[in-house]
Parts: C-alpha cells; structure tokens; sequence
C-alpha cells in the first residue's frame, strides 16, 4: 500500500496552481462587509457591555430605598386614629379602592382634621412617635 | 517585486504542492483541496507582514494550512448537518466518488478509516503517516507536546488497524 500514489491530479495541476498562486499579490485587497463593519460592532458592544456591567453594580452598591416617611405617618395615623377601619383597611391598597384619582397624604390629614382631630393631636402623636 | 512579493512567491515555489497533498488528505476532493489551498496562500500573502521569522517558514507555513483546513472541515460539519448527512458519510462520499483517487480498495479503505477519526489525531496521523513529518517538527506546528503527539499517533493507528482489520505500521512508530 502506497502512501501518496493513491490520490493523483490533473496532468500539469501544480505548474498551473503555481502559476494562480503567485497572482495572488497582484490581486485587489477585497474587505468584505463583515470585516468592514466589525469596529463599528465592537464599539457597540463595548457600550452595552459598559452599561450593563453599571446597572449590575449600581444594582449591588446603592443603599436600599429609604421608606416613605409620610407613608408611615399616614399609615400610624390611620391605625391610631381610625382603628375600625372605617378610613381605611390598608393605608397601602387604599389607592386602589379609592378610585383613578387616589388620595394624597395630604388628603387624608385633611380629612384628619375634618373629622375633628386637632392639629395639636396631630402633632402630639407624630411627636410621641419620633416622626 | 518588493521583497514581500518574492518572499511569497519562494513560498509558493516552495511549499505550494506539499501543501496541497496535506490539504488533500483532510478533503479527499481535489476540487475542494484546489479552492483551500489558494485560501491558504491567500491567507499567508495577507498574513506576511506579520511573519517575525521567530518560527521557521516551513512551520508558520504549516500552521496556516492546519488551521484553514481546520476551519474548512468545521464549515464542512455544518453544511453536512444542514443538509441532514453525517461528515463521515459525505467523506466517505467524496472517497468513493473521486475521479483522482488511484489507489487500490485497502488505500480506499485506509482512507475512509483516517476520514473517520476525531479532528486532532486526524491532524496528527495525516502529519506523521502521509508527510512523514518530525515529532519535533509537529509539536511547533501543533503547539502540543512530543509525547501527546505520540500518543494521539499511537491511538490513531490503533483505530486505523482496528478499522482495517489488518496492521499496516510494521516499522512505523
């Protein structure tokens, strides 16, 4: 068994590959689309990377969000103030129940001070409390 | 001609048909090894100014062509997947179907048993069986240690021989 006269080339093959071959130089450099787009690409995907690898440390090193003050204020006053629930069950879920415009803290401090607590009550409980 | 022009062009005088027959060995088409070496060449034209002549010529060379042929017998893989056939089945295809095959059914069958094995100790077994090529000379141009190169040759040949149910190494390593 022999190890290269089993495959064979047309006869003169290598003279003329020779001949091909050595045009190569004299060819025009061709770029194709994929290779002139390419820096453009990378750029684009530094970017994205560079965004994403941000949002990911901002998301492990910023501080918790601080709880809304005039939530618990609103929300203590409801409980103290209103134990029945007739104001409200859930200070939290009333913005569903009370319709599209909801109730600002405000509006409930109003209705508060409408429903005869006084501001001095008001203040004493929020004093009481440390708010 | 500048001295990249006649550098290339020794290059071509030079290593142009050896090229060829290990290119040939891994696409079993002399069509197809045709097309690959002039990527190859391409590849070494566009790739010379970068050629430092810390590795030999002959090595550098080497690379190029291993890992084109590399990169061709990949896309290979895929065009067979995509056209629902195995690699294996399609070179055994091309074997039996190529007009330049001249060889006898144990050279057929050799061939369909190097065709079939994995990628690196094909590489391994085309350098050492058909170019004849160093250990040494391998390692620089597969970037592998001598002893792994032996025992991928070695486990290479033992498929070989199991696939052919006969030993053709007597003599080899």
């Amino acid at each position: 068994m022999s190890k290269r006269n089993d495959i064979t080339t047309p006869e003169g093959y290598f003279g003329d590959l020779q001949k091909r071959l050595s045009e190569i130089p004299a060819r025009p450099v061709r770029v194709s689309p994929v290779h002139r787009l390419a820096p453009y690409a990378a750029i684009a995907a530094s970017f994205l990377v560079a965004v994403m690898l941000g949002n990911a440390i901002l998301r492990h090193t910023a501080p918790a969000p601080a709880e809304d003050d005039t939530w618990t204020y609103v929300s203590y006053l409801a409980d103290a103030l209103d134990p029945d629930g007739a104001v409200m069950m859930d200070p939290y879920d009333y913005g569903e129940e009370a319709g599209e415009e909801g109730l600002s803290a405000e509006d409930i401090v109003n209705y508060l001070l409408a429903d005869g607590i006084t501001v001095e009550h008001l203040n004493y409980l929020s004093y009481e409390e440390g708010y | 001609m500048d001295n990249a022009e006649r550098l290339f062009n020794e290059i071509v005088k030079e290593y142009s048909e050896r090229v060829y027959w290990h290119v040939r060995r891994f696409v079993n088409s002399h069509e197809d090894a045709d097309d690959l070496v002039q990527e190859i060449f391409l590849k070494i034209w566009t790739a010379l100014p970068s050629f430092r002549g810390e590795a030999q010529l002959f090595t550098w060379v080497y690379r190029i062509a291993t890992n084109e042929t590399l990169n061709w017998l990949r896309r290979e893989k895929v065009r067979s997947a995509l056209r629902f056939t195995s690699i294996d089945a399609e070179m055994e295809r091309r074997i039996d179907s190529d007009p330049f095959f001249d060889g006898d059914a144990a050279d057929r069958a050799l061939s369909k048993a190097v065709a079939k094995l994995p990628e690196k100790q094909r590489q391994v077994f085309i350098l050492r069986y058909y170019d004849e090529m160093p250990y040494e000379q391998m390692s620089e141009v597969l970037d592998t240690s001598v002893g792994a190169l032996k025992a991928s040759y070695h486990i290479a040949q033992e498929k070989v021989r199991s696939a052919l149910g006969k030993d053709i190494f007597t003599g080899s390593d």
